[in-house]
Parts: C-alpha cells; structure tokens; sequence
C-alpha cells in the first residue's frame, strides 16, 4: 500500500506488471517523480512470501553509497523503467544486517544441488513476477539464454540461431522445488531427494524432470519404479520423452514403454532414432509391441496417431449382466474406460453403451436392446483438431475411430484431445498462479 | 607420536599441490629453462628463488581458499564477481590454453622425432590415446596415470646429476644474482616467472584441492603439500638449467627449443643423457597436453555451471567433453599442418597468458580477503602486505614480459 499525498488517500500499487527477470533491471536508473536519477539499482532484498519469496526493498547505489527504498516506495518497476515516490535526500541509508537475503549478492551465480548434494545447474538469472501487487521470485534460470542476457546478447544470440533455423531454449527451475532460502547460503538445494521422486504426482515428477539437466533427469527417472516412471515420463513434452528414453538401458526403456498407454508410446518411440526405436520394440512384449507398431503407421497430428487401440468392445446378443461380469475382468488392465464398444463377428462397430448405462441397465436385457445405435466416429486420417471438435461438440468422453469397412481400430480419449488443445506448459503457468 | 600421526595426515592430504606444481612444468616452461641454460650458463639460476617464493605466497592462497571453501577458484569468481568477469576469464583462459596445448603436442612431436618416430605417427597416436583414456577412463585410473607420469620428471635431476657440473659454481649462481645488463638476459628472466605462475595452474590447484575434500583441521598439511611441490618444480626447473649450462653453454651452442637442447646433449653429454631429456620431454608434453585442455574445460564448465566430470559420458556433459575433445583435435591438427603459424600461437598464447594473470592474482587477493566467503582464515595484515607486493610484482613483471614478447628487442 502506498500513501499519495495530494490526493490524502492510500491505493494498492502495481509497480510490476507481467514478468521481467532480475538481470534487466540490475545497474538500471531509478527515478524520483521528478524524472531525476536518484541512484542504481544494486541489489534486492527477499523476504519470505506466501506462496513464493517476494522483494522486500530494493538497494539503490547513489554516489558510491547505498540506499534501501521499500517496495511499497517503489511507483514503477519493469525493465524500461523503475521510479520510486521518494526523492533523493528522504532515502534511508542502507545499514547491512547479516540476516537480509539479497538477490544478487545471495542467490544469482550460486550452484543448485539436488537434495543429495550432487550439482546439477547454476543459477544465471532470476525470473520475476508481479502478483498482488508484489514482485515474486517465481522461478530462476539456469540455461544458456539467461547467460546470454547477462552478457548482454540474448536477442542478438537468438537472431543468430534463428538464421541456423533453430531457437534458444527457455530453461527455467520453478521456485516451488527450492528449499527456502536462508542469508549467506553457499548452495541452493531442491527440495526433493531422489528417492522421495515417486511420491510426487507424476505430472508435478514430469515438471521437474523436464527442467533439471539430461544426465540428472536421466538419473531421477533411473530411480523410480517402472509404474511411476511411465506415468511421469507419459505428462512430458515430447522431445524431452524421447530425450529421456534414448538416454536409457533398451531393457529399462522397454520396461517402461510396455507400462506406458499403447498411444503413448507409439509417440515416444516415433521421436526415437530408428535404430533405437527399433531395438527397444524388439525388446517389448510381442502382444504389447504389436499394439504400438499398428499405431506407429499413422500421422501424428491425425485421429489415428491419437487414439489409442486398447478398448472394450464386446457382441451384441450377451446380457448386461454377463457383460458386466467380462467387465469386471478386463477393465482391470485398461484406464480410463468410459464406453464398452459392440462390435459384430466382423468387427464392425454397431453400437456403444456408456458405462453408466450399462450399470443402470436390467441385469437380464441383451445389450443390443440398449445400445446406442448412432454412433460418432471419425477415420484415422480425420485431423486431430477435427477430432477434438467433434469431442467438444456431442460432449463425449471418447471418440471411436473406424477405417472404410466400419472396423473399430481404436479410440480417441478426452484427455489426449485436452492436451492438444491446452499444452501441457501452459496448463502449468495457469496453476502456477 | 604426535610427529607421526602429523605425518600420516600429510600422506592423505598431499597430492594436488605436488601435481600441479610437476605439471607446471610443461613443454614451454622446459624449453624457456633449456634456453636459459644454454645462453646465459649459470647466471639465471638465482631467478629461481624469486619465482619460489612468489609460486607459494600464491599457491598457499588458492590452496586455503579450496579448503576453506570447498570450491574452486572459477565458482568463486563467478559468485562474487558475476557471469562477465567470468566470461571473459574463462575466455581468456581459454585461447591461452588452447595455445599451450599446441606447445606440448609441438613438445611431445619433436621429442618423438629425437626418438626417431614421425610427428605423423607420434602426434595422432598420442592425442587419440590421451582422448580415449579421459573419455572413456574413469577418474581413479586417470589420477594414478598421472601420478605414475609425475616419477619421469626425475629424469631430469639424473640428466642434471650426469652432466657434472662444478657444483661450487653452481650454489653460488644459484644465492648471488650476477646481473648482465641485456634485454635477452632480462627477457628470459622474467620468461622464467611467467612460465612459471601462470593462470591456469591457479584454477587447477584449487579445483583439485576442494574436489579432495580437504577440511580445515588439515590445513597445515595441505599448506604443507603446496610448499613440496613449488618447491620441487622448481628443483626440476634447475637441473634443467644446471643441465644445458653445463654442457651446452660452455661450447656456445645456441637453442631455441627443448628438443633441439635434447640433441644438443648427445655428442657432448653421451646418449644417455640425451635420451633421458628426451623421453622427459616427451612425458611432460603429453601429460601437458592431457592436464591442460582438461583442466580448461573443467573451469569453463565451473563457471558456467554445466555438468563436468571425467566420469560422465558424452551426452551427460556435452559442452565438457566437446571442449576437451576440441582443444586436442585442433591442438593435434595445427602441430601437423606444415608451416603452420606456430610461433604466432605461441606468442598469442603468451600474451593472454599474460594478460590475464594480474586478473586472477588480484582476484585470488581480493577473495581471500573477503571474511563473509573466508570466515577467519583472511590473510593477516603481514601476509597481505608480502601477498600484495608478490602480486604486484609478478603482474607487473608478466606486462612487461607481454611487452617484450610482442615487440621483441633483442
């Protein structure tokens, strides 16, 4: 909160909107409302913040002294311009106190280990963000691009590479998996130790592994059991699935495909080298391998290199209750299910009873008499985002892919469809905040 | 008791400073004592003891701060002073070492030729064996390797021993500076210290002092540790000198390389002599030419914050072993190619070499004074006021050696 003389009232300030990172504004001017330089940025104070460390104060260097002007003093604060409500000759002069967590002098260039003490990046720069009001410490930057920045030539370095045809990546270690921070810290740890890895949810596990190094990523999936290491692998980007399984023991990697959804892994191992791909599906059960090579056949942005082949389909003359009883049995190996599929001896698709229904059903009825006979279906070579519409549309959880002959191949899920149209980077940003 | 049991700490502890001093000894440190010798005989010994002392009042420094810190010298640049002054260090170091990497394969070719195998045999056979045995050894065996290489600089004390010199003449060269107003005789003194202290060394010793895991209840037999091994590369540094003074200086015969001296050696001296300054050569090149371009990639990685270690593969630490693999290869390839611009690398080198010590010193300076990273283990006042004038003179002294290098007076 800030007090506006003039005007005799008090008013939330905004002094940073969006995201900057702490190299832009390091050795910047800051501004009296007068427009005069009142100093240099040198450095900034963070104090402990619900849910994410937040700047405190900002240390101004004038005249080779150094000034602290709080964050509530602070007016604006982005990398054009920062100006502060105070006028030179009101600023409090900086006294040190060994229990102030300084920015600069504390956190940037310092190594990051894991919580086994192993070195695994070092901190380049810090990304901010404003959030009520506050500047938060939402993540730092431990790629080539925040070394670049801070040599000064991270746009001159991307036009560069984009001559190459080929971008710099972002590589960003969020704040939630640091230890708290704590004055005159010789190292910054994560707050997880490898072995405690599986407890997390694999798409919070698959965050951090895509944002540690290879050979640590490599190294953390390595100590996961076969399950959890499917799953988390399942919720990455992939380039980075693909990264991380090419990295891996064909067996261990064989392992773990076999666990992973037949769709899922037929994108993984697309991304391989072909000889890679083809030694790790060798090397996968032949039932499960033949799963995955049906589906390596189709594009990857249509319904066919979407869906996934494992389905329930059964005849159309058995009872509800035996059909509940096959269920039972089946469905164990197979997640999630929404729809048991009926099919004729030929495999043609004829009908679909949603699970509800089936349950809800008179135990002694065939399930040709409640079946629904009209049912949405797409071709492999359907676009994906045609697809999803589709989904979106008739408010199906899956949708069944059929070729000419009416032949069930496979089905389109609803949270294959959600990761097309929402990737999974942005659904982390959102929950971030 | 107490004596022993201060004994058996030292034998765990020693090890880095030994290395590194021994490894300092490179191919153009050997050639610069080799051309002392055998132009000036005698009268240069006396720089020796300068450079000792100057060599431990800054190894001392970089060895406290390893213990006391845990770290190496290129994390604490680049905490304190930011990614540009590391940077630019590290690039510095860089074409430096990338230019002493040429010296010791150009080293370990002639010395092969003495021996009578081909540069176009020696040279790829020699960079792809010490590739292999960094990429694909692990870190124990690459240790024992080097510790093994370090025996052979004896040689040099037996070459020295076997030329027989009036030992008389040479204790009282070595403890009275007999000045001879001449710019060769003032440019290889100061060539003497700069081969001597130089920048990369600093990185390595304190790198290899934190990777031990020395505590600080050992400090005095790390310092301990430190002191030995400045003082035996400078004890090989003499009997070089000894080495070709006595034998080479009183017929007049001129070198401007360490393998020429090594030829030199054989009608006068006999083949044995020869031979073994030769086959030291030969060693100290290629241990050299491992050393260097590993240590390089070591601190750039450091500082940079990239993974590092010889134990990690290629695709674990790419950045790491593209830059050891880099610097051999080219290194290898520009001692090969005919005509190629070698001395213009070399006076290069020589000059960023040179450029960046005073950086380095001054940042070593700084650093150990700085209680916040030190704690109570700062220099003392004393110890600053003799730190601060060694710095100032070797920094001076390097400049000046920059200087004479890039417009040659002689």
């Amino acid at each position: 909160m800030a007090y506006l003389p003039e005007y005799g009232l008090y008013y939330y300030v905004m002094a940073l909107f969006g995201e900057l990172f702490l190299s832009d504004v390091i050795k910047k001017p800051v501004f009296d409302p007068k427009g005069e330089i009142i100093g240099r940025v040198r450095d900034v104070i963070v104090v402990k913040g619900d849910p994410l460390p937040e700047i405190s104060a900002v240390i101004v260097q004038r005249k080779g002294r150094l000034y602290l002007i709080n964050w509530a003093s602070i007016n604006i604060f982005n990398r054009r311009i920062i100006s502060s409500f105070l006028y030179a000759d009101v600023m409090q002069e900086y006294e040190r106190q060994s229990e102030d967590l300084r920015a600069v002098r504390d956190i940037l260039d310092k190594q990051i280990v894991d919580a086994n003490g192993a070195k695994v990046v070092r901190v380049n720069d810090i990304k901010l963000e404003g959030y009520n009001g506050t500047a938060v410490l939402v993540a730092v930057d431990v790629g080539m691009r925040g070394i670049l920045r801070r040599l000064g030539v991270e746009n001159r370095s991307e036009d560069v590479l984009r001559f190459f045809n080929s971008e710099l990546p972002f590589n960003l270690i969020s704040w939630n998996y640091m230890q708290p921070l704590r004055p005159e810290l010789q190292a910054i740890t994560l707050t997880v130790p490898r072995q405690m890895l599986s407890e997390l949810h694999p798409a919070d596990l698959a965050e951090l592994i895509s944002q540690v190094s290879r050979e640590e990523g490599a190294a953390l999936v390595k100590d996961l059991d076969i399950e959890t290491a499917a799953e988390a692998i399942s919720e990455m980007q992939p380039e980075k699935q693909a990264d991380i399984i090419n990295s891996m023991e064909t067996e261990k990697a064989a392992d773990i495909l076999e666990e992973m959804e037949p769709d899922e892994a037929a994108d993984v191992l697309s991304d391989l080298p072909t000889e890679k791909a083809k030694e790790i599906l060798e090397a996968i059960d032949k039932e499960e391998a033949e799963d995955i090579q049906e589906l390596l056949g189709h594009e990857e942005d249509t319904a066919g290199g979407l869906m996934t082949n494992i389905f329930i389909a059964y005849p159309p003359d058995i009872t509800v209750e035996e059909a509940i009883r096959r269920f039972r049995k089946d469905a164990e190996e197979i997640e999630p299910i929404y729809y048991i599929y009926i099919t004729d001896i030929h495999e043609k698709l004829i009908g679909v009873i949603s699970l509800r229904d089936l349950l809800l059903a008179v135990p002694g009825r065939k399930l040709s008499d409640i079946m629904i006979t009209k049912v949405k279906t797409v071709s492999p070579e359907t676009d994906d985002m045609v697809a999803a519409e589709i989904i979106s549309k008739y408010n199906v959880m899956a949708l069944p892919v059929v070729d000419g002959d009416n032949i069930l191949l496979g089905v389109v899920m609803v949270d294959d469809v959600i990761d097309i149209i929402l990737p999974p980077s942005a659904k982390r940003s959102r929950r971030k905040v | 008791m107490k004596r022993w049991k201060t004994f058996l700490i030292f034998l765990t502890v020693m090890g880095p400073g030994i290395i590194t001093a021994n490894i300092d000894n490179d191919a153009s440190g050997i050639t610069t004592y080799s051309v002392a010798g055998a132009r000036f005989g005698y009268d240069l010994l006396w720089t020796l003891i300068p450079t000792t002392i100057a060599l431990v009042v800054v190894q001392e420094m970089c060895g406290r701060m390893g213990v006391v810190t845990g770290k190496g010298l290129a994390d604490l640049i680049r905490e304190n002073y930011g990614v540009k002054a590391a940077f630019f260090m590290m690039a510095g170091l860089f074409v430096a070492n990338f230019g002493n990497t040429v010296a010791d394969f150009a080293g370990w070719a002639a010395s092969m030729e003495i021996l009578g195998i081909s540069k176009y045999i020696a040279v790829p056979v020699g960079a792809l064996s010490i590739w292999i045995l960094v990429v694909k050894g692990s870190y124990r065996f690459v240790e024992k390797a080097l510790l093994l290489a370090c025996l052979i600089y004896i040689g040099y004390i037996i070459s020295g021993i076997m030329a027989e010199p009036d030992w008389g003449e040479v204790f009282k060269s070595t403890v009275m500076p007999n000045l001879t107003w001449n710019a060769e005789y003032f440019y290889l003194s100061i060539g003497i210290i700069g081969t001597t202290i130089t920048p990369w060394m600093q990185f390595y010793l304190q790198s290899s002092i934190a990777e031990k895991g020395i505590k600080k209840e050992d400090y005095k037999a790390s310092r301990m540790d430190v002191i030995i091994g400045c003082s035996m590369t400078d004890i090989i540094s003499f009997f070089i000198i000894v080495t070709c003074a006595t034998v080479l200086f009183p017929h007049g015969i001129m070198v401007n390389e360490a393998s020429e001296a090594a030829l030199a050696l054989r009608p006068l001296a006999g083949d044995y002599a020869s031979l073994i300054f030769a086959l030291s050569l030969a060693n100290a090149s290629i241990l050299g030419a491992i050393i260097v371009p590993l240590a390089t990639a070591y601190y750039i990685c450091e500082a940079m914050g990239w993974e590092a270690g010889v134990n990690k593969s290629f695709s674990d630490a790419p950045q790491f072993m593209g830059i050891y693999t880099m610097m051999i290869v080219a290194g290898a390839m520009v001692v090969l190619i005919p005509d190629a611009p070698l001395v213009i690398l070399m006076v290069l080198s020589a000059v960023i070499n040179g450029l960046t010590l005073p950086f380095v010193l001054v940042y070593i300076i700084k650093l150990i004074n700085k209680p916040r990273i030190m704690g109570e283990f700062v220099n003392t006042r004393g110890y600053n006021i003799v730190s601060w004038l060694t710095v100032a003179a070797v920094a001076a002294l390097t400049v000046l050696f920059v200087c004479a290098t890039v417009f040659p007076i002689a």
